[in-house]
């Protein structure tokens, strides 16, 4: 006699093959709009080989000129990192369910939260190149807004999983809500504010050494007027720069949030 | 023992050096990019004037010229999605640690360099390979979104029940087997939720792309801010904001169903 098989889970065909029928046809149209083509791909690698043959070595002499820009890049994220992250405060306490002052004010405050969320980093450059001219201090403008959506989202989360017991002890011995939050609930979110903000200044690394390409200044301004002359040994030194320092302060940043942990 | 009701006298410790440390760093950030006060008080009016010429936005050329490039930017953030998906689905099962310890920590470097690099960056080398265009843009973010998804995806396999492995090896099935069998149905529904996630974050990113000429809607708002033309860019920005916020929320919800089913 055979063991008695397990029955096999029935397929639910209708939701397969709706969601199926969905991405192929988001597929296909996507691919049609953009004119993706694997042969033209093919064709054009060769080309490209050129482009890379041209691009390599990268013009090391070229290195010294980076050494400010790189240093403008890094301020730029500083600052954008600190203010970013002091403002970040406000906008995530009021955000969190469990410590708003009111429903009207979390509305609000989600709101405005969200749309801040939408627009990426270089959207926010070219907003404030145009506002306060081209040149670092509208790139660190973009960042520090940037690093406030980044920052109050990711805590406001945080801030509503803490433990309300100290909250309420505060209030419950008289504190004023200013009180609750600065002695009951900050506190314990704390290590998660630093781990969030160390998150956004590696982020905001990256964005800052892009950031000149519209014109808010840092080390994307060389990149920007090199690949316009096409000067690609030295677009790949200045790629090449940005790719390391990323990843250096990638690994200090995560050492320090290890450690915390 | 310490009386809780005395205040304790004020010790300089960790926290205190830490906020001296980044106030240093943030004044000399200001210094370097000539970020003086008096300049300060200027950038509220400043920005405050630039949003005023905003109003009202143009939404003719909204209808006509922006939601086109919007439509462009998700049709590229869609193949880069696929792309990445594609690529990245074995490159998650060789890097969990798990299941491959050897190639697992090639695999983990591979996706670390891979994650340094902004899409933009990528870009820049591919607009010359291809030509100005979205499929330049698609290839860009497809690359660029691989680090990241390998990532997420191996700590997902790493984090399986070894149970069904060891069954499909224990009738007799192969390496390959187990894979199908035991490994792929465990972990598909998180990585299905990681890829819809990287697809709301290509969607900013396929968004700035068109700044180097790979399609899309940044290249309209830098356009329309270059000449001036604030109400057109106003569109722009209130468009993208609408789509982004609408395809943020859908996705979402799929997210939410699949990891919940």
């Amino acid at each position: 006699m055979t063991p008695a098989m397990p029955t096999k889970p029935p397929i639910k065909f209708g939701l397969w093959g709706g969601s199926l029928a969905f991405l192929a046809l988001m597929t296909v149209w996507s691919a049609q709009g953009i004119g993706f083509s694997l042969s033209e791909l093919w064709c054009n690698l060769s080309s490209g080989s050129r482009l890379l043959q041209e691009s390599w070595p990268p013009d090391v002499a070229f290195l010294p000129r980076l050494i400010d820009p790189f240093i403008e890049t890094l301020n730029i994220a500083i600052i954008g990192t600190i203010v970013g992250g002091i403002l970040a405060v406000p906008v995530a306490v009021l955000a969190a369910r469990n410590l708003t002052t009111g429903p009207l004010v979390w509305f609000a405050d989600r709101n405005f939260m969200n749309v801040l969320r939408t627009l990426p980093d270089l959207f926010w450059a070219m907003l404030f190149a145009t506002a306060v001219g081209f040149g670092p201090v509208a790139g660190a403008l973009a960042l520090s807004v940037f690093t406030i959506a980044v920052i109050s989202k990711l805590w406001s989360e945080s801030l509503e999983a803490i433990d309300m017991a100290m909250p309420e002890a505060v209030r419950a011995v008289g504190g004023t809500w200013l009180q609750m939050v600065q002695f009951g609930a900050l506190p314990q979110g704390l290590q998660h504010y630093v781990s969030y903000a160390l998150y956004a200044f590696e982020l905001n690394v990256r964005a800052s050494m892009v950031l000149g390409l519209v014109g808010a200044g840092g080390i994307g301004m060389i990149l920007e007027t090199q690949r316009a002359n096409f000067e690609y040994e030295r677009v790949t030194l200045i790629i090449l720069v940005v790719l390391v320092a990323v990843l250096i302060i990638e690994q200090i940043s995560s050492s320090i949030r290890r450690r915390l942990a | 023992m310490t009386d809780p009701l005395i205040r304790q006298k004020y010790r300089v410790g960790g926290a205190t050096w830490a906020t001296f440390i980044l106030a240093i760093l943030l004044l000399w950030s200001l210094v370097a990019i000539e970020f003086a006060p008096s300049r300060m008080l200027q950038v509220p009016g400043q920005v405050a004037r630039v949003l005023s010429f905003f109003y009202p936005a143009d939404m003719a050329y909204g209808w006509s010229a922006v939601l086109p490039a919007i439509i462009e930017s998700i049709q590229i953030a869609w193949m880069g999605t696929l792309i990445a998906a594609v690529l990245s689905l074995p490159l998650a099962l060789f890097g969990a640690r798990t299941l491959f310890p050897r190639i697992a920590r090639l695999v983990k470097l591979i996706s670390a360099t891979a994650r340094a690099f902004p899409e933009i960056l990528l870009a820049i080398y591919f607009v010359p390979i291809v030509g100005l265009g979205p499929f330049a843009g698609a290839l860009a973010i497809g690359i660029s979104s691989v680090g990241m998804l390998t990532k997420l995806g191996s700590e997902v396999v790493e984090s399986i029940d070894f149970g069904p492995i060891e069954a499909v090896e224990a009738s007799g099935g192969s390496r390959i087997l187990a894979l199908r069998y035991a490994v792929v149905p465990q972990v598909l529904p998180e990585i299905v939720a990681h890829w819809l996630f990287r697809f709301e974050l290509n969607i900013r990113a396929s968004a700035v792309l068109g700044v180097v000429g790979a399609g899309g809607v940044g290249g309209v708002l830098l356009n329309t801010l270059r000449y001036r033309h604030f109400e057109k860019a106003a569109a722009v920005l209130l468009l993208t904001i609408l789509v982004v916020l609408v395809i943020d929320m859908i996705s979402g919800e799929i997210r939410r169903r699949i990891i919940r089913s």
